[in-house]
């Protein structure tokens, strides 16, 4: 599948879910894969919207791209946002918590890092790239 | 699918039927409607998830945000979510703060 660029910012977050439905039935993923990967990538993509571009007061684009073997869809998310290493994160201390006690930060970085079978984060000068692995087999 | 949110209110409970895709984009509509909802004082918030087919974390920073908003006192019950929005909210422990139900009876609730 060819990649596409789309612009920063969060109408264009449609287009890169809707590659990665497309992807994920071109590896014929079932359902419950097909939205946990394009949840994990919507999450990754808000953030780099909403903390790596708009926060950071950083214009610039969204490379997303497939790529395709016998065992497994890879998705590449690259950004020149500012840098944020979601591994890094730890899982959310307080999921059992009542609402009411909740922080609002966090829910998205675990629902995405959760989605996926492997998820891998690598900075390279001012790029940032994101890589959602999912086993087909 | 475009995203809606509408809001319904009774004396006690205010019900908001959302249907369509919430994610970061379409959040801001609910979270508007959260915030009209609580300005009526329910006893209770009745969010319908029947015709939503994709929930990202935004639109649960917006339950915890009704939830803070209206008070610990104020029950929120969803209703009849999708099998894959049901297992982000299980994922992410919110079964144990809000009512899941299949359907909504509202003389049932308040009996």
């Amino acid at each position: 599948m060819e990649k596409i660029i789309v612009s920063g910012d969060l109408e264009s977050l449609d287009a890169i879910s809707d590659y990665v439905t497309t992807a994920a039935k071109k590896a014929n993923l079932d359902t419950t894969k097909t939205y946990k990967l394009r949840l994990a990538v919507d999450e990754i993509a808000t953030n780099i919207v909403l903390h790596g571009y708009q926060e950071a007061k950083i214009k610039g684009d969204i490379l997303c791209k497939a790529e395709f073997s016998d065992t497994s869809l890879k998705i590449y998310l690259e950004d020149s946002g500012m840098q944020y290493d979601a591994t890094q994160q730890k899982k959310p201390e307080d999921l059992y918590k009542p609402l009411e006690e909740r922080s609002i930060g966090g829910l998205g970085i675990y629902l995405a890092i959760n989605g996926v079978d492997k998820y891998i984060y690598e900075r390279h000068g001012n790029s940032n790239y994101n890589i959602f692995i999912v086993n087909i087999k | 699918m475009e995203f809606n949110a509408i809001l319904e209110t009774t004396k006690n409970t205010a019900k908001i039927i959302l249907s369509g895709e919430l994610k970061a984009s379409t959040a801001p509509v609910f979270k508007s409607e959260v915030e009209k909802a609580a300005a009526t004082n329910p006893e209770r918030l009745v969010v319908i998830m029947k015709d939503l087919s994709y929930m990202a974390s935004a639109g649960l920073r917006v339950l915890i945000f009704a939830k803070q908003k209206m008070g610990a006192n104020v029950d929120i019950y969803i209703i009849a979510p999708q099998e894959m929005v049901m297992d982000t909210i299980k994922k992410t422990g919110f079964h144990h703060s809000v009512k899941i139900m299949d359907e909504y009876d509202n003389d049932k609730v308040e009996a």
